[in-house]
């Protein structure tokens, strides 16, 4: 946990849902937390983490779809020092129950992005979308 | 990302820059596997690699099982801190070929 409180800021963003997309998540990410003044260290973990959840939208929700506008929205708050980003789109529903990652000592390609989503932040939470949204992701993080 | 690929005998040297991610492993696969298949020993360098994703590291993994299959190897050299931590966090320290 820092020592430095960081002021309550909340941003969001829409991107195409595609993997050209997921530079323009980091560099959004990357400007917020710039803002919020976190540490170097933490600010590369938790872009990582962030840019690892969008790219599972990208791999899994729009995995069959051929779309090539549909969009998902990222929002970052900071409250308290609580960070909270928030992931909402209108791909396949996610069933929480089948997002896991691989055995890590198992190694193989693949199957790492939720290991380090779990590994960097305090919770990963999938709630019910609202209108129009289907899917939304919440990751939490004490800062 | 962008690369460059110097050969030497049996020895393939490979600089990557920018940023590994999704959008971009199919073309480090390009990049990469050919000389594997040909045999080479392949030094990977990732000076100017700042970042890098699950789908990056996953393009290390099948990389390392190649070379492991044709009986070569690659090296992953000069590693940035940034893509380090993220090797670390896979547990791929002690089986990846770092230098």
């Amino acid at each position: 946990m820092s020592e430095t409180a960081h002021q309550d800021h909340t941003e969001k963003k829409a991107f195409l849902v595609n993997s050209s997309s997921l530079k323009e998540v980091r560099t959004f990410c990357r400007d917020v937390f710039e803002k919020l003044h976190i540490q170097q260290d933490l600010k590369d973990e938790l872009v990582l983490a962030i840019a690892e959840a969008a790219q599972n939208i990208v791999k899994h929700a729009f995995k069959n779809s051929a779309d090539a506008n549909e969009l998902m929205v990222v929002q970052i708050s900071c409250e308290n020092d609580k960070l909270q980003i928030a992931f909402y789109d209108r791909g396949t529903p996610v069933d929480p129950k089948k997002v896991k990652h691989r055995q890590i000592d198992n190694v193989k390609p693949g199957g790492l992005g939720t290991f380090f989503i779990q590994e960097i932040m305090d919770a990963v939470e999938f709630k019910d979308g609202k209108k129009p949204w289907i899917n939304h992701l919440v990751l939490t993080k004490q800062l | 990302m962008s690369y460059k690929v110097t050969e030497d005998g049996s020895i393939a040297t490979i600089h990557l820059d920018g940023e590994i991610d999704m959008d971009v492993t199919e073309k480090a696969k390009e990049v990469i596997f050919p000389h594997i298949e040909a045999g080479k020993e392949v030094h990977l360098n990732l000076s100017n690699v700042q970042y890098m994703d699950s789908s990056g590291i996953s393009v290390l993994i099948e990389s390392h099982q190649k070379a492991l299959e044709k009986n070569t190897k690659v090296i992953i050299k000069d590693v940035s801190k940034s893509v380090l931590k993220v090797i670390m966090m896979a547990k791929l320290e002690q089986i990846l070929n770092l230098e």
